[in-house]
């Protein structure tokens, strides 16, 4: 090998090298989670109220009416947004497919609280409107509506896919308790 | 011998007040948006770099007076806490919605007197760069009060940024450091705010500032009837030293003196009102600036949504990533669409083209119409009625300005 090649090879390797050796550097950028607190939601665990005075406290089928909807996350795993449901009491007879029907209790319904469309909160309103006379879901952000009673379908709006359900049973002490896995991924898919 | 004679000899300045210091500048209130921009920045600077000496990057929670809320919240209500540090965080804001006023207008400003075309659209792309970048840099800025309005408003952030077809969610995460809210975002969005954001913004000025000299302004079209042709190169105006140089200073004062008072009479941004986030969303609205993005994303329905290459394009990759693609593309090739005769010497007058004309008002009217999409609740009109406007109202202005220019003239002549 003469001079001139070496001297292009050496330049060649040490700029492949370089930009090789770039890459570690940029997988660091993606975060790491830090608490055991952001876990996923696994069944068995118990729904907890997400805000007010009883924050924390597990949620009850006597803690709330019917037509009436809490924030509420699996204990212990509250700094996992995705974890966030939708805790809301309806009437059973009114609730019909696509629910998932097992993962419900005494008129009991759960979904994510993250919209699809672009992760806002959503909200739980009885008040009947327009384009949803019954107690509905909808999203603050660009009015993405869903339907609760039936799987949590969209209604209206710019929301692409149902809000994820998430089945849940009662146990002995009428606490609601997550019996299954989500029914869809949670929040904003590409 | 003077001071300034002494120091002229040391350095030789001589050759650069001979070379520099006497370059032209036409007047023309118009050709100073772009300074104004420049001069918010300055105070954007000013005003930062005082706030980062009380500003706390992080999530972590404390014990406040009114129970647990994050370390950066803290901190911001502590600087309004104090009258002065108060009225500099509203001219942060202020003078951050100064520039992209400012840079909005400068950029009309050139359209309309066709001011991009050959050799300037490096000039074009640079300044819709500078324009983009100063977005991303407020946007970053956005989160760091860590007050429930920012975190929504990032959140939303987070949501488009995954809904980008293919590389969304790892894009998302790289750029958030985690999924948000994660407490690693706030180091990462106050570095990409403050060290980042500064910088890249600062090269982008200074080399559009350098082109600028190298090419030389366009002088208002009335100059060309007053020029004999052989004289075309030659330009009219004051020189840079000392009578542009005193303008510009006026002009900076006036731009810190209008965000002072701005600032001490309109509150912006209120955290302490917003409170520290919390796991609900509410009632909010982005910048002006965003409003049609915003706006894009209401209209467009949640079953419209198609295949591409493997990847499923949603509503939400319509409404965030495609319309504000294609308008922003279609800006960014502006001087490649316009075949007009280009001028190296003069901007033209805004009728002088019905067709640039009626092209610009109607992308202005769309980009009206798409934020009036984003009030459509608070002024009781519906999808549907939006649709209408936001389709109807850019093609009506563009067929009006057309014929009130001469179009149609010009097109049987
Ligand atoms: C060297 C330049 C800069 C520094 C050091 C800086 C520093 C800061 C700091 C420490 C904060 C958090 C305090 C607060 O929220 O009041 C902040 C917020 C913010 N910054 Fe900057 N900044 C700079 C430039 C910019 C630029 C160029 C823009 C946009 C054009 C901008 C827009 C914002 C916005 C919108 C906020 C939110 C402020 C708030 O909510 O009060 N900043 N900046
Ligand atoms: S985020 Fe819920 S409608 Fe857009």
């Amino acid at each position: 090998m003469d001079r001139r090649r070496f001297a292009d090879w050496s330049l060649k390797v040490g700029i492949g090298a370089a930009i090789a050796s770039a890459i570690p550097g940029v997988l660091t950028l993606r975060g790491k989670a830090r608490s055991a607190a952001t876990k996923a939601v696994e069944p068995g665990d118990r729904l907890v109220f997400a805000l007010g005075q009883n924050a924390g406290q597990p949620v009850t089928r006597g803690g709330f009416s019917q037509n009436e909807a809490v924030l509420a996350y699996p204990e212990g795993k509250s700094d996992n947004h995705e974890n966030l449901v939708l805790v809301a009491k309806l009437d059973p007879a009114e609730l019909g497919p696509p629910l998932d029907m097992t993962g419900t209790a005494e008129g009991v319904v759960a979904y994510s609280a993250i919209c699809t469309h672009l992760g806002c909160t959503v909200r739980f309103s009885e008040e009947p409107m327009d384009a949803a006379p019954f107690p509905h879901i909808h999203c603050p952000c660009h009015s993405a509506l869903f339907d609760p009673r039936h799987g949590g379908v969209v209604m209206g709006g710019p929301a692409p896919r149902p809000l994820p359900q998430l089945p849940v049973r009662l146990n002995d002490k009428g606490e609601v308790v997550v019996s299954g896995p989500f029914t869809s991924p949670v929040g904003v898919k590409a | 011998m003077s001071i300034g004679g002494w120091v002229t000899g040391r350095l030789g300045l001589d050759r650069l007040r001979a070379k520099y210091l006497g370059k032209p500048f036409p007047v023309h209130s118009t050709f100073f948006l772009g300074e104004i921009a420049l001069f918010c920045f300055v105070v954007l600077v000013g005003t930062g770099m005082y706030l980062a000496l009380f500003y706390e990057p992080s999530a972590a929670s404390i014990t406040g007076g009114a129970g647990p809320m994050p370390l950066a919240y803290a901190s911001i209500v502590a600087i309004d806490a104090t009258p002065f540090g108060a009225l500099v965080r509203r001219m942060h804001h202020w003078a951050a919605q100064l520039m992209i006023a400012s840079i909005v207008l400068h950029l009309m400003r050139i359209y309309f007197t066709a001011s991009y075309k050959k050799p300037r659209e490096v000039n074009w792309i640079l300044g819709l760069v500078l324009l983009g970048a100063t977005i991303g840099a407020s946007f970053a800025g956005y989160l760091l009060p860590y007050d429930q309005f920012s975190v929504t408003a990032t959140a939303i952030g987070y949501g488009i940024a995954r809904s980008v077809p293919w590389v969304g969610p790892a894009l998302a995460d790289y750029g958030f450091a985690g999924a948000f809210p994660s407490p690693s975002s706030v180091p990462r969005f106050f570095a990409y705010h403050v060290v980042w954001a500064p910088l890249a913004l600062s090269g982008l000025i200074a080399l559009h500032l350098v082109i600028l000299l190298k090419q030389k302004h366009t002088e208002p079209a009335a100059a060309r009837a007053v020029r004999a042709p052989a004289d075309a190169h030659l330009i009219e105006g004051v020189p840079l030293w000392p009578q542009q140089a005193s303008l510009m200073a006026v002009l900076m004062l006036v731009v810190i003196a209008v965000t002072a008072v701005l600032s001490a009479f309109l509150p912006v941004h209120p955290s302490a009102f917003y409170g520290p986030p919390q796991p609900i969303t509410p009632e909010v609205k982005p910048d002006w600036y965003l409003l049609w993005v915003y706006g894009a994303l209401r209209l467009i329905p949640g079953g419209l949504s198609f295949r591409f290459l493997g990847a499923t394009i949603g509503s939400e990759a319509i409404g965030a990533m495609l319309v504000p693609g294609i308008l922003a593309l279609a800006i960014v090739l502006v001087p490649w669409l316009d075949r007009g005769t280009s001028s190296l010497y003069y901007a033209e007058s805004p009728t002088a083209s019905p067709r640039r004309l009626a092209f610009g008002l109607a992308v202005v009217t769309l980009f009206l119409a798409l934020s009036l999409a984003g009030f459509g609740a608070e002024l009781g009109l519906g999808v549907p009625v939006l649709w209408v406007i936001t389709l109807a109202a850019p093609l009506l202005v563009w067929w009006g300005s057309y014929l009130l220019a001469g179009g149609r003239r010009g097109a049987g002549a």
